[in-house]
């Protein structure tokens, strides 16, 4: 793999504005495979919007993503295609409620055709032991617990065999006893190799499991770097003043 | 998905298109001519106690066109909407105790005058008043359109008093039998052959400004239809078969039989149902026919404005918009009589009754319909629809197998209200002359002027349908929710 090939993820002066607010204010990031990236900073500073805008969830302003080799600032990009390859992740997990939990793992890979239905059920089966519900397949998620519904809701996103995994403060909803199982499923996916991105309050997680965390404030990126140059040498005064206030409380 | 939903509208829009247009063209085909005619204007037009239609004018007419060798189809829609539909082409001729007036001249062409009568004035047995002069400061009722109203306007400021105007001879007397109203003015044979028939009033004036009694086609159109009525009805007088129709609705004998036979029928609420149960199951038929049939078309309409309204597609946002605005916007009445009566006085196209009140039905309820189809899918949570298109799912896909499941349950309530309010607006469609239930219960009491039993069984009749739905509804609901 030469060095261009293995970038996942490009993206150069990203641009965002909401009317006349401008939420990101060019930012660049490059995500290398099987790198767990991890994304910290004050709310409002534009981490999620910048997530989001990696799937099209939000149309970017000015600026190029590329993901996997697909241009998808460009709108002939078929998003649909490139989206089966990246996973993405709710802080409000957002699964089906009409669907059960089997039937929201099924989905996406049935109805595009990426599996017939006996070995999409096969598959959906397997990660749902992955994630440790394998007796909630028959059940519908109002049923669930918020930890539950938050990694069936992973168990869903990898049903497609994605390359890529988003998630969006996905253990922010939690109620604290809950945080640790889905943690526990994601260092789980990081060691497997998963490139993935996460937006977070979880400076623990984002110590142990993050190849890379990146600070970002005012739709900047501050300050980037492993763990332990950003969370015991952060350089940025605004990254500094951050951590006190989060790793103090 | 969005390109099949835009498949499906034009489906949908062609095959009303062609509905119209064999209708049209069959019409065409076949040489038969439809004729309207008053449904309470006895002895002219009125419904037997059988629940055929008869009266001079219907005797009349098909003796003529038997006499003339022409095929008729009779349309008893009332003496407003005959007019119209001829005016409007929806109709070929109009045969309802139709006075010839100069204005009348501007629209229509009429025939050889087949009977003369004068306008009398009407109050009840217990009045005071005597002559015009007794009119000060009272009110007065009339019926829309007749000559009967044209009289008593013409002598309005001269006696000073005000009016209300029916659509209905019946609904005319009874607000003078009830006391609203001091007096009614209608044709003196009419009158005369109402009070003989049991309607509680007398005759106090001697017919004046008399007219004459005229078959009539749109100026213009059908001259041939005209000449062979005028040619059948000499053809009549001739042989002695006019004087014989006359005698049997106003000879010394037809009134003492009528009379007979009036005095002789059950009106206690349950005779009333023995006696006209027919007509109130065929009525009750029609009722059905139009609410069903609306209510899927209603339904169609509604999923697709309302999809229209959400898919991220301005075009499709503005356009069900407009249209939703449009038609909820329009009173039903309104809608129904500009379907039926202003939509082919301008393109020339004729169009049914059943089916224009079908469109206005689907047209009305569809824009209600929409509203609450794209509320409801609005109210499913947006991160719904996000997640599933993260998946990679496109957006019809996504709004098909999670939006619309969810929606639908959220809708559901507000569709169990909206058939219950297609199954109540059918009866509007009465105006145009479709025998649904309302305007069978109107014709009815026309006969036999049982207003509070009639409308009580009407009114009981609707209120078990709506039950009975509404039932229906509520389990498919519970299945839905299961």
């Amino acid at each position: 793999m030469s060095a261009a090939e293995n970038n996942r993820v490009i993206v150069t002066d990203l641009v965002k504005n909401y009317g006349s607010n401008e939420v990101l204010k060019g930012l660049n990031l490059t995500v290398k495979n099987n790198e767990v990236v991890c994304m910290i900073g004050p709310s409002g500073s534009g981490k999620s919007t910048f997530l989001r805008c990696l799937n099209k969830l939000e149309d970017p302003t000015k600026g190029k993503i590329v993901i996997d080799g697909y241009d998808i600032s460009d709108s002939k990009t078929n998003m649909n295609k490139v989206r089966e390859g990246i996973g993405m992740v709710f802080q409000h997990f957002n699964l089906f409620p009409n669907l059960t939990v089997l039937e929201n793992v099924m989905l996406a890979p049935v109805e595009l055709k990426k599996a017939d239905k006996a070995v999409a059920e096969k598959e959906a089966r397997a990660l749902l032991v992955d994630v440790g519900l394998a007796e909630k397949a028959d059940a519908y998620p109002a049923s669930l617990s918020g930890g539950q519904e938050q990694r069936v809701a992973i168990a869903r996103a990898l049903a497609m065999h994605p390359d890529i995994m988003l998630f969006d403060e996905p253990t922010s909803a939690l109620d604290p006893e809950m945080v640790g199982d889905v943690l526990d499923v994601m260092k789980k996916l990081a060691k497997q190799g998963m490139t993935m991105i996460v937006v977070t309050h979880e400076m623990g997680f984002a110590k142990e499991v993050a190849d890379r965390v990146v600070f970002m404030a005012d739709g900047h990126i501050m300050e980037e770097g492993n763990p332990q140059q950003i969370f015991d040498h952060p350089e940025n005064p605004r990254t500094q003043e951050f951590l006190r206030k989060v790793l103090n409380a | 998905m969005r390109k099949k939903l835009i498949w499906f509208a034009l489906l949908c829009s062609t095959v009303f298109g062609a509905l119209l247009a064999t209708n049209s063209a069959s019409q065409a085909a076949e040489k038969t001519y439809t004729i309207g005619t008053d449904i309470t204007y006895a002895p002219f037009d009125f419904q037997g106690a059988n629940g055929q239609y008869t009266g001079i004018d219907i005797d009349l007419i098909k003796a003529i066109a038997k006499a003339e060798n022409i095929k008729i189809q009779l349309k008893p829609v009332g003496f407003n909407a005959a007019v119209q539909a001829v005016e409007a082409n929806q109709m070929d001729g109009v045969i309802a105790g139709m006075t010839i007036t100069n204005e009348r001249k501007q629209q229509f062409d009429f025939s050889d005058p087949y009977y003369y009568a004068g306008e009398v004035m009407a109050v009840t047995k217990d009045s005071k008043i005597k002559s015009f002069k007794d009119l000060r400061g009272k009110h007065v009722a009339l019926k829309v359109g007749t000559q009967g109203a044209a009289y008593a306007k013409s002598i309005q400021k001269k006696y000073g008093f005000t009016i209300t105007e029916f659509d209905q001879s019946n609904d005319m007397y009874n607000d003078v039998v009830t006391g609203n109203s001091a007096a009614a003015f209608e044709d003196y044979p009419v009158m005369a052959y109402g009070i003989q028939n049991g309607i509680d009033l007398k005759i106090v004036t001697k017919p004046a400004a008399g007219g004459n009694y005229a078959f009539a086609v749109k100026k213009g159109e059908n001259p041939e239809l005209l000449t062979k009525f005028n040619k059948g009805l000499k053809t009549l007088k001739k042989n002695g078969q006019y004087d014989k129709i006359i005698a049997k609705y106003l000879g010394k004998d037809s009134v003492a039989k009528a009379t007979a036979t009036a005095k002789k029928q059950d009106n206690s609420l349950w005779g009333l149902v023995k006696q006209n149960h027919s007509a109130l199951l065929s009525g009750l038929l029609q009722t059905l026919y139009l609410t069903v049939i609306s209510i899927i078309l209603a339904t169609i309409l509604g999923v697709i404005f309302g999809l229209m309204q959400v898919v991220p597609a301005k075009w499709a946002n503005w356009t069900s918009s407009t249209l939703i605005y449009i038609f909820r916007g329009m009173p039903l009445l309104v809608l129904a009589l500009f379907i039926y009566i202003g939509v082919p006085n301008l393109t020339g196209n004729k169009i049914s009754a059943f089916i224009a009140g079908i469109i206005t039905l689907t047209l009305n309820e569809g824009a209600y319909t929409a509203a609450f189809v794209s509320g409801g899918i609005r109210a499913v949570d947006r991160g719904q629809m996000e997640a599933a298109r993260s998946l990679g799912l496109p957006y019809g896909k996504a709004m098909w197998r999670v939006i619309l499941p969810q929606g639908v349950k959220i809708m559901i309530p507000s569709f169990i209200n909206q058939f219950i309010i297609t199954l109540k607006d059918t009866s509007i469609l009465s105006v145009i002359g479709i025998l649904e239930l309302t305007q069978t219960g109107k014709i009815i009491i026309a006969r036999n002027l049982q207003g509070f039993k009639v409308w009580t069984i009407v009114a009981i009749m609707y209120i078990v349908i709506i039950t009975l739905l509404t039932w229906l509804s509520k389990a498919v609901e519970r299945r839905i929710n299961k």
